[in-house]
């Protein structure tokens, strides 16, 4: 049984079609990869998984339950863990008050008890601190703790993005580009770290990504977006090779040379 | 033709530490202590023992000052916390007042029971305004509090059952607070506790939640928050503070009419919080009480008050008006030149007093505007 899926998913908005009929499915321990030019509707996908949208037709299902109908914050209490392609922190707060919000869930007393200092709510504070650095130490931004979000680094901030949605103890992850802003061999790391925390946490993940290198190393199964239409979907290495998935990326009559080109430019990425 | 490119293979840089400028930590010298413990016992000096050696009318004042600092607090709840603006204000309070005064007066209820009661009702009408907000924000919202705030003064206020109409309701001091000076330790011990519940709301899962949700709903609702619930329990805490407010307002006049829940007052709730400093407990109790001293400190430079009565025309310019004269003027100082207003221009000196270095330039953490992520 897959951990979340989305049945024929369409959605319109206006005068576009969004997404039609999308199909995804994400098994437990995967890591499956989203691709597709920009505007294919990856993200606008995302957000119906996520519940931010409600898909006019198809549904949404978590372990065998269908949630099209809950709410963005229902779906994070069942366990769905969300970053933002222009990183969803607080940026006004520091990393560890970042890690604190991001355990609302997990802070078991009450809105009223919390208010008014009940001697429960100590004592949960110093367990949710004790969390936050854990997972600061992790991600290796324990220096980072008492630093404002907002003027660190891009690389960071991505970083400091997924210590925070692991803070909210998901049991998948929807990453939306988390290697953007990375060079390659950031985006190697990260990899590597996602395959660790993908055994260390017991996650399942989805992530629309672009770097294709990242896509082919960790994902175990891709799908290929384009125009809002499924066009593609399969293991890494048959996907990147789909001859419509080329053409989808370099456009109708690529010229071959700039073929050629792309592909050197990748292998020398890759090979980094 | 393949070439190879050599790349220094570079380790993960360690993030640099920040913001540590020695490996030992200031400590002030005795003397520091000492200048410390001097100025601490200064400002306990004034607060405590100041205000009674000052007539027993003044001790009323005083008193005024330290529940405007609540009001200034339950108005911090919308403005600073939830970002929300209210110009019915006085509404808030002055249904406080007015409860009070009718558990008292006409119900024959003790005083605890009253200010119970008030704080019931404040919470429970912005509840309801709470509920507009969900719908609409920004300017909007404040066009619907602002006719909340008229409606209560010429239409709830009035009704003669619960407010004596325009003579007004009595609201004796409480038993045993009969004194001026004892009533104003009483309104210290509630200031006290609203700011205990305020600093524990911002320590706590509530307010961290609505700090997020009021910089980016989305993220906050990845984090699980509910958003609505949220936004409604932040008004119920402010129309509590409010409500307990009025009540305490009530007592210390002894006297409640409607006619003083006016929209001056909505306009000066508000620039005192501002002028305060959002978010900045010290300096929002600072700001109100500065602008509940105001007409007394007048009072007390007296050649201001000369200098009023050389103008020949406006004869009615009392002191009374001056919050709402010197108010805009600092506001617009607080926006151009200060956000963070006064607390953020007493940072420095908090930091001292707490065993740091005096550094004029700490602002704190610099305010961030930010759009909401892309979903």
């Amino acid at each position: 049984m897959s951990v979340l899926e989305a049945r024929n998913v369409s959605i319109r908005f206006g005068g576009v079609q969004a997404a039609r009929e999308v199909s995804i499915a994400v098994g437990e321990w995967e890591i499956v990869g989203i691709i597709g030019p920009n505007g294919a509707g990856k993200t606008t996908t995302f957000n119906m998984i996520t519940g931010f949208y409600t898909p006019n037709t198809g549904s949404i299902w978590y372990r065998g339950k269908d949630v099209t109908g809950l709410s963005v914050d229902e779906r994070a209490a069942l366990g769905m863990g969300r970053t933002f392609q222009n990183v969803g922190l607080v940026k006004g707060a520091t990393v560890r008050q970042n890690l604190l919000t991001a355990q609302y869930l997990d802070a078991g007393y009450g809105l009223v008890p919390g208010t008014i200092g009940s001697p429960a709510s100590f004592s949960v504070e110093r367990r949710l601190n004790q969390r936050a650095e854990e997972l600061a130490e992790r991600l290796g931004l324990a220096d980072l703790l008492d630093t404002q979000v907002a003027g660190l680094p891009y690389g960071t901030l991505k970083r400091v993005e997924i210590a925070t949605v692991l803070a909210t103890d998901p049991d998948v992850l929807l990453l939306d580009e988390p290697s953007s802003g990375m060079g390659p061999e950031e985006a190697h790391q990260l990899g590597d770290t996602l395959l660790d925390l993908r055994r260390e946490f017991g996650l399942s993940i989805a992530m629309i990504e672009h770097h294709v290198p990242l896509v082919v190393r960790v994902c175990d199964y891709v799908y290929c977006l384009n125009f809002g239409e499924m066009l593609a979907e399969g293991l890494p290495e048959e996907v990147r090779n789909h001859p419509e998935v080329v053409t989808a990326y370099l456009g109708e009559d690529a010229d071959p040379a700039a073929a050629a080109l792309e592909g050197q430019l990748e292998s020398l990425v890759e090979g980094s | 033709m393949a070439t190879t490119i050599d790349r220094p293979v570079t380790e993960p840089e360690p993030e640099p530490e920040q913001g540590r400028q020695g490996d030992r930590p200031f400590r002030p010298s005795p003397l520091g202590w000492l200048a410390r413990a001097v100025l601490a016992l200064a400002l306990a000096w004034l607060v405590f023992v100041f205000p009674l050696s000052q007539e027993g009318f003044e001790v009323q004042r005083f008193t005024t000052a330290v529940i405007y600092g609540i009001i200034g607090l339950s108005l911090n709840v919308l403005l600073g916390y939830v970002g929300q603006i209210s110009l019915g204000h006085q509404a808030f309070v002055g249904i406080g007042a007015f409860t009070s005064a009718y558990m008292v007066s006409v119900q024959n209820q003790p005083f605890w029971v009253a200010v119970a009661a008030a704080a019931a009702v404040g919470g429970l009408q912005a509840l309801v305004l709470g509920g507009a907000s969900l719908r609409i924000t920004g300017l909007y919202f404040a066009l619907v509090t602002l006719s909340y705030g008229l409606v209560a003064e010429q239409n709830i206020f009035q009704v003669e059952e619960l407010t004596g109409g325009g003579q007004g309701q009595a609201a004796p001091k409480p038993a045993g607070f009969e004194t001026d000076w004892r009533y104003y330790y009483l309104c210290l011990a509630f200031l006290a506790l609203v700011l205990w519940v305020d600093w524990r709301l911002m320590r706590s899962k509530g307010g961290r939640a609505l700090l997020a949700l009021q910089e980016n709903p989305r993220v906050a609702a990845t984090f699980g928050v509910n958003v609505r619930m949220l936004t409604l329990f932040a008004f119920v805490v402010s129309g509590v503070f409010a409500g307990l407010g009025g009540a305490l307002l009530a007592h210390n006049d002894t006297f409640v009419s409607p006619e003083v829940w006016s929209f001056n007052l909505a306009l000066v709730f508000v620039i005192m919080t501002v002028v305060g400093g959002l978010r900045n407990r010290a300096g929002v109790v600072i700001g109100s009480a500065f602008f509940a001293l105001l007409p007394y400190l007048i009072d007390q430079i007296g050649f201001i008050e000369d200098a009023v009565a050389a103008i020949p025309a406006p004869r009615e310019l009392t002191a009374e008006l001056a919050p709402l004269v010197l108010g805009p003027l600092l506001l617009i100082l607080t926006l151009v030149r200060a956000p963070g207003g006064i607390g953020q221009q007493i940072r420095p000196i908090q930091r001292w007093l707490g065993g740091h270095r005096f550094d004029l330039h700490d602002h704190g953490p610099k305010e961030v505007k930010v759009a909401d992520v892309r979903a």
